[in-house]
C-alpha cells in the first residue's frame, strides 16, 4: 500500500508531501497510526511545522518523536523527501 | 497566563470547552477542568494586579528583578549539527564566555538576539522576553535543510533552509525578532494561536521584528523597505511577507506560486481551525494587522518605533489585551493608547485610525 507523509505550517505555511509503497498489514497500519498520535493537549509551537501520515483513507497526526524504531528509517526516508506541493 | 504550570491542558483548552468538561460524570476531568479554570481566573486577575501595581509593589514582588539600568543580557547559542535532538546539542556561545565563532548561524542569531534585546530593553526597559532576565536559548543548524524557524515556549530553533527556496532562516535579523517576540507575547497578552487572536500574534511578531531590523540598520518608515525575510528566500524579487503591500512578497514563484497574504478585512482568509489549515490562517490574516501598522507608521513618520511603536508595545502589554483578541480589539486599544501617549486628535491618533481604516477594519 502507499502512505503518504505530509508537513504543513512554517513561518510562512508550506505543504510539503511524500509518498512511498509500504508492505503493512491492516492490523501493522492502524497500531502505527495509533502510536504515533501527538499529545492532543500539547502546546501549539508558534510557527512550527506538522505531520500527518495518510494510508488511503484512513490518517493521523504524526509526532515524529514518538515513531517506533523499527519504523524510523521508513519515516527518516519520507521526511527527506518531502517535496513542496504546489499552490493550485 | 500560560506559565507557573507544566499541564498544557491550561494552555490551549477554550473556554466553552472547559466548561463542557467540567461538567463531565468523569470526576477526573472534572476536577482538572475545574482546577483548569480556576488558576485562569487567578492568572487572570493576576495580571490585573499587577498591571495596577506601583513600581515599589512591582520590585516588592519580584515582578521588577532589574530595574536598575544595568541588566544584562544573557543568551546561550546551540549548534545541533543538523540533528532533531535538544539534549544533544553542543554549547557554541554564551555571554559568559563571548567565545569566538566561526558558524555564520550562530553570529547571526547573536546579532539578532542582541540587537533584539537592546530594542526591547533601551526603548521599553524591558528585561528580556520575559521582563525578568530570562536567558535567552537559540538553537542553529536543527534538522537537515530544516527551512523553518520556530519558538517552541522556551527557545528559538532555526534550520539551515533546503538550500533551493530558502537559505539559513537565521539570516534576517527580523526573523529572529519574530521568533523572539514571540516569546514576549506569551509572557504577555499569550495571545491565542488561532483565528484572529493567533493573527494578531503572527503580526506583534512581524512588527517587531521589522523594527527591530529597521533599528538595527538605521531605517526610518521610508527608507525600509517593510519586507519580512527577504535574505531567506532566495532570489532577488522574493521575500517571505511584505507589511507594505501584503500579497506581494512573492509572485510567479516557481514553487510557491503566489503570497497568499491579504492586506484588507474584506479579503480576511475563512480557513479551518485545523494544523493544514493554518489555524485559522494565522500566517495569512496576519497580513491585514500588519498594514494597518504599516500604514499608522509611515503616516506619523519617523523612525517607526519612536512612535508606532510604543503604541503597539502598550496594547501588547496592556491586561486588556484578552488572549482570545480580534482585530477590532486591537484597533480600539492602539487608538485608546495613541490617545493616552499623544494626545486625542492628535496626527499620531489620526494616523493610527487611518491605518485601521485603509485595512478595512
Amino acid at each position: 500500500m502507499k502512505i503518504k507523509l505530509i508537513r504543513t505550517g512554517g513561518f510562512i505555511p508550506i505543504t510539503k508531501a511524500a509518498e512511498t509503497e509500504v508492505n503493512l498489514s491492516d492490523q501493522e497500519l492502524n497500531r502505527l497510526l495509533i502510536v504515533i498520535q501527538p499529545d492532543p493537549a500539547a502546546p501549539r509551537i508558534k510557527d512550527g511545522n506538522y505531520y500527518e501520515l495518510t494510508a488511503g483513507p484512513r490518517s493521523s497526526p504524526v509526532d515524529l518523536g514518538k515513531v517506533p524504531d523499527e519504523y524510523k528509517a521508513l519515516f527518516s526516508k519520507l521526511k527527506n523527501g518531502l517535496k513542496i506541493v504546489k499552490p493550485g | 497566563m500560560c506559565k507557573n504550570h507544566f499541564n498544557p491542558i491550561h494552555c490551549i483548552v477554550p473556554p466553552y470547552m472547559l466548561t463542557k468538561l467540567m461538567e463531565s460524570s468523569n470526576k477526573k476531568i472534572a476536577d482538572l477542568a475545574i482546577n483548569s479554570d480556576f488558576r485562569s481566573f487567578r492568572f487572570r486577575n493576576d495580571r490585573i494586579y499587577f498591571q495596577k501595581a506601583s513600581l515599589q509593589e512591582k520590585t516588592i514582588l519580584g515582578l521588577i528583578s532589574k530595574q536598575t539600568g544595568k541588566e544584562t543580557m544573557q543568551m546561550e547559542v546551540y549548534d545541533c549539527k543538523q540533528k532533531t535532538d535538544f539534549t544533544g546539542a553542543t554549547l557554541l556561545w554564551n555571554t559568559k564566555n563571548n567565545q569566538k565563532i566561526t558558524s555564520v548561524a550562530g553570529k547571526n542569531v547573536i546579532k539578532g538576539g542582541k540587537a533584539s534585546w537592546d530594542f526591547y530593553g533601551q526603548l521599553f526597559g524591558r528585561n528580556s522576553i520575559d521582563n525578568k532576565g530570562l536567558l535567552i536559548k537559540q538553537y542553529v543548524h536543527y534538522d537537515k535543510g530544516m527551512d523553518n524557524a520556530y519558538w517552541d515556549g522556551r527557545r528559538m530553533v532555526y534550520g539551515d533552509g533546503d538550500g533551493l527556496v530558502f537559505t539559513s532562516f537565521t539570516s534576517d535579523i527580523d526573523v529572529i525578532g519574530h521568533e523572539l517576540t514571540h516569546g514576549v507575547t506569551e509572557n504577555e497578552a499569550n495571545l491565542d494561536y488561532e483565528n484572529q487572536a493567533g493573527a494578531l500574534n503572527e503580526s506583534f511578531s512581524d512588527i517587531f521584528g521589522i523594527m527591530i531590523k529597521q533599528r538595527f540598520n538605521n531605517l526610518d518608515v521610508k527608507k525600509s523597505d517593510w519586507l519580512i525575510g527577504e535574505k531567506v528566500m532566495i532570489g532577488p524579487k522574493y521575500a517571505l511577507r511584505s507589511m507594505k503591500a501584503p500579497g506581494t512578497a512573492y509572485i510567479n514563484h516557481p514553487e510557491l506560486g503566489n503570497d497568499p497574504q491579504p492586506a484588507t478585512m474584506d479579503k480576511y482568509q475563512n480557513l479551518p481551525n485545523t494544523q493544514s489549515g493554518d489555524f485559522g490562517g494565522v500566517h495569512l490574516n496576519s497580513g491585514i494587522p500588519n498594514f494597518a501598522f504599516y500604514v499608522a507608521a509611515f503616516n506619523i513618520g519617523g523612525y517607526a518605533w519612536e512612535k508606532a511603536g510604543r503604541i503597539w508595545y502598550a496594547v501588547l502589554t496592556d491586561v486588556k489585551l484578552a488572549q482570545n483578541a480580534k482585530f477590532s480589539d486591537v484597533k480600539n486599544l492602539t487608538i485608546v493608547h495613541a490617545e493616552n501617549l499623544f494626545g486625542i486628535n492628535s496626527p499620531e491618533v489620526n494616523a493610527v485610525k487611518q491605518g485601521w481604516l485603509e485595512a478595512k477594519v
